[in-house]
């Protein structure tokens, strides 16, 4: 037991270190990223003062205002100095304020957050929910009818522009058979709360549907060929041999080590939540993170873009650091050798 | 020509010429409060409509309305482009406004002065207009949103330029101030359609960060019920208003950012209105579902669009390379195939419907052969055999920039482009996102760029834009235009406060930039919006379908369309 306890002492110390490690790499790591995005946004074309107009209307601000709105947003000051100037607000957890509307770029963004949770969350469950079988039965039988037929389709689905299909469906199933909603998040006369629930997935529908179809392929395909890969090897044969039905071989020894590079694409997957998809949220009338970063980066609302590029920093830093302590934990070597 | 709806010069000025030196008139019954009124005007030549007078309005229901864009505040200082616009017009009323023909009428002031000089302006607020909360509206009111308006702190693009000349403004009593300017200008009477704050409000409060900028409150025929961003803004009646209530109970506006999807949302009842471009129209006509529940409302407003050309670059500085530029350009061609007709050839800085404009002067033809003389007479020719002319060693060979949010500038400039090619001009069209393509335009780093003229406040006054003391980055004269004949004619305008006088030197003025042309001035083309059949009461103007009183607050509508036995011609 004492020894036991020194092991396992001895390994959490050496996972503690580790976290730890990886946590003070990540820090210079963000602020690289940090000042890349502030320098890629400040020495890009165009202003917030130049993006104060719009090409629908044509209309642009006149000199004299123009150099007020410069002083303003502190553009005459000199680029170190801007950077010190906002690095020294993040530092206290302060993001600024937006240069559109003059409200907390926070609230801004925690405004804006819930509906690309609700609707990137549910794609991603349903991308799951539909490529995983789609994945494991393909890769029970390599080349079988199923699988040649499942691959064209979906091929054929990740070809299909989103813009394209996204109108489509709004004109077959919102205009022509008025099914499903057209755009938004609710209808203005729903209820609140849970009664109005099924209104607010009817509005779902088809945004998630358009997230959905088009990332099919890849997750299919990872699950399939891990399937393959799996059916090859001695303990699915073994597992046959002893009596267990295909399909449960499959499931249970084929399918469960295919799982492994989806986890990791999962890694991968997860900060994306956050970053909302702009075609998808225009289109649909979306309030979500990815309308917001469209029409912050056309404005050139710098503090929101910062903002924003800051909150997907932290989240893909610490959805990899997540993977890295998972495989830690899992395969010592990882640690080790860190 | 601010951006913003701040009428035209000579209803301007035939308004301030009228009231010098005496009361004006009350334009509107003081009982009534500041309410709607049409003036007796003569109507723009084309595409006006005025169905005020058709049918009895019916009062209540839900007119659904488009945003193309969230409005970033409804602090009416500080608004910037058209969703505030929009939706400020129910909310807020300035002291002046101006009406479907472009004269003034009035809005919280039920009458004005103005001094023998010109210089000042006096105000006498209605005793009925208050806040929605039932506070007054004062001269306080008024001195603090002109006050703000005019301070170099407050980013204030729409009005600021407007109070420029401002030498102070002061109460002389709770319901009447005077303003003075230093200097006698028409345009001076258009500051004042500037929509008016609640000073108590913003009192102790950072002015540009202030709750109220977002939940403002209204003096109008409606207040604001609900703010969801990025999806939807609701009005409901204001009870306080003392006018001419709106005919809608509520008014809905909704964020819809694509034309296509808001286009749908009207065949499927969800809107009641929006803007759509050509290819949408062309839509229509073939769409049964279409023609089952809307209609097609086109009219010309006092837009244009235009190919600016830096006359400080080596191709453009001789006028006789800008006319031959003009005359190379198809614009007939334009209308018929990219406008199908609905566009209108235009000769200055002004659309049609603009009293600046001369009638009389035709456009330039489009005339290759002759625009091939100019250019030799000019000294290029292709000397090196190459198929592209050429002087002094220096091919005549340009980048032209267009706006990436422009289909109809990329298609129209495509094919000017292969215009200029048969003539030996090389143009490059390059593609450039809006704020980088604008950044380029007004800091003159550019040879040539297709531009839209949005005139939606009406003002002709091209002081601002065509001088030759508005050079960037101070002025906007981007084409770096420069003609003493027109210096002196637009400065001679900006004094005279008569308004025959000033139509006059206008059009002497339109006979220079058409002959000496600035730059490639191309069409004034029709607005097009789609409506549900059941909205009524429609009344367009050349500053478009809002941006005038009483605008879309004259519209009704049935609740349902089957009441409607026929759609209105």
């Amino acid at each position: 037991m004492g020894d036991a306890r020194r092991v396992g002492d001895s390994g959490e110390a050496e996972l503690t270190r580790y976290v730890v490690r990886r946590i003070l790499l990540a820090i210079p790591t963000l602020f690289g990223i940090v000042v890349l995005v502030f320098l890629l946004l400040h020495l890009a074309p165009g202003s917030p003062v130049s993006a104060s107009g719009s090409p629908e209307s044509g209309r642009r601000v006149s000199g004299a205002a123009r150099e007020e709105m410069r002083r303003l947003y502190d553009l005459h000051l000199p680029l170190p100095e801007r950077f010190g100037k906002w690095i020294g607000r993040v530092v206290r957890f302060d993001l600024g304020e937006s240069f559109v509307d003059r409200r907390p770029v926070s609230e801004r963004i925690r405004e804006a957050l819930p509906a690309t949770l609700a609707l990137n969350g549910l794609a991603l469950l349903l991308t799951l929910a539909i490529a995983i079988p789609l994945g494991v039965v393909a890769g029970g039988r390599p080349e079988g009818p199923f699988d040649r037929i499942s691959a064209v389709a979906l091929f054929a689905l990740y070809s299909m522009p989103v813009f394209w299909a996204a109108l489509l469906l709004q004109s077959l199933l919102s205009v022509e058979l008025g099914w499903l909603p057209l755009y938004g998040v609710s209808s203005d006369d729903a209820p609140g709360g849970i009664a109005g629930i099924g209104d607010r997935l009817a509005h779902l529908a088809l945004p998630v549907t358009c997230l959905t179809y088009g990332s099919l392929a890849f997750l299919a395909r990872i699950v399939r060929a891990g399937v393959v890969d799996a059916r090859s090897q001695v303990y699915f044969t073994a597992a046959l041999a002893r009596g267990v039905s295909r399909r449960a071989a499959l499931w249970r020894h084929a399918f469960r080590n295919a799982l492994l590079p989806v986890i990791t694409l999962l890694g991968l997957l997860l900060p994306g939540l956050l970053s909302g998809s702009v075609i998808v949220e225009r289109i649909f009338a979306w309030p979500g993170l990815g309308r917001l970063y469209f029409d912050s980066i056309l404005s050139r609302d710098y503090p929101v873009v910062l903002g924003l590029s800051l909150v997907g920093a932290v989240a893909t830093l610490a959805a990899t650091l997540a993977a890295d302590v998972a495989y830690a934990f899992a395969d010592p070597r990882v640690r080790e050798s860190a | 020509m601010k951006p913003l709806s701040l009428a035209i010069v000579l209803g301007a000025t035939v308004a301030t010429a009228a009231c010098r030196g005496r009361e004006e008139p009350a334009l509107n019954a003081g009982t009534r409060g500041p309410g709607p009124t049409l003036t007796a005007a003569p109507e723009p030549v084309l595409g006006f409509l005025d169905e005020s007078r058709e049918g009895v309005p019916i009062r209540g229901g839900v007119l659904r309305r488009r945003l193309v864009g969230e409005p970033s505040t409804l602090n009416a200082v500080l608004q910037t482009g058209l969703p505030e616009q929009q939706i400020l017009q129910y909310l807020s009323r300035p002291l002046v406004d101006v009406d479907a023909r472009l004269g003034l009428v009035p809005g919280l002031a039920e009458r004005r002065e103005v001094s023998d000089d010109g210089l000042e302006y006096r105000f006498f607020l209605a005793p009925n207009a208050v806040w929605e909360d039932g506070t007054p509206v004062t001269s306080a009111d008024a001195i603090f949103t002109i006050g703000k308006a005019a301070d170099p702190k407050t980013p204030s693009p729409v009005f600021k330029p407007l109070f420029a000349d401002l030498e102070r403004v002061e109460a002389i009593d709770a319901k009447s101030f005077r303003a003075r300017f230093r200097r006698r200008d028409a345009m001076h009477a258009y500051a004042f359609t500037l929509p008016l704050l609640p000073e108590k409000r913003f009192a102790g409060k950072s002015f540009l960060k202030a709750r109220e900028n977002r939940a403002p409150l209204a003096n109008g025929p409606y207040r604001l019920a609900s703010w969801k961003t990025q999806e939807s803004i609701e009005l409901e009646r204001n009870p306080r208003w003392p006018g001419t209530p709106g005919n809608f109970d509520r008014i809905h506006f909704r964020v819809v950012p694509e034309n296509a999807v808001a286009y749908r949302a009207l065949v499927e009842g969800r809107l009641d209105e929006t803007w759509i471009d050509q290819s949408l129209k062309d839509r229509s006509a073939t769409d049964a579902r279409f023609a089952a529940c809307c209609r097609i409302v086109e009219f010309y407003n006092l837009d244009y669009n235009y190919i600016a050309l830096n006359n400080r670059s080596p191709f453009f500085s001789d006028s006789l390379v800008r006319r031959a530029m003009t005359m190379l350009r198809d614009r007939p061609a334009i209308v018929r195939g990219l406008y199908r007709g609905s566009a209108r050839m235009i000769s200055g800085p002004w659309a049609p419907d603009s009293p600046a404009y001369d009638a009389s002067l035709t456009p330039l033809p489009f005339d290759p052969p002759e625009a091939a003389r100019l250019l030799e007479q000019a000294g290029w020719r292709d000397t090196d055999g190459d198929g592209t002319r050429d002087r002094g060693g220096r091919e005549l060979e340009f980048d032209l920039l267009v706006s990436a949010g422009s289909t109809a500038g990329r298609q129209i400039n495509e094919i000017f482009a292969a215009e200029l090619a048969r003539a030996g001009v090389k143009a490059r069209i390059r593609t450039l996102e809006w704020a980088t393509f604008v950044e380029r335009v007004d800091s003159g780093d550019y040879e040539a760029a297709s531009l839209a003229w949005a005139a939606s406040d009406a003002n002709p006054d091209p002081f601002p834009y065509w001088h030759s003391s508005q050079f960037p980055p101070a002025g906007g004269n981007v084409a770096f235009y420069r003609n003493a004949a027109a210096d002196e004619l637009m400065e001679e305008a900006r004094g005279e406060l008569d308004p025959e006088k000033r139509r006059a030197i206008y059009h002497r003025l339109h006979r220079v930039f058409r002959n000496d042309p600035p730059v490639v001035f191309v069409v004034n083309a029709s607005q097009k919006y789609a409506f549900r059949t059941r909205v009524r009461g429609i009344v367009t103007s050349p500053l478009g379908l809002y941006g005038f009183w009483p605008g879309p607050l004259s519209w009704w509508g049935t609740p349902d369309e089957s009441v409607i036995p026929e759609k209105p011609s």
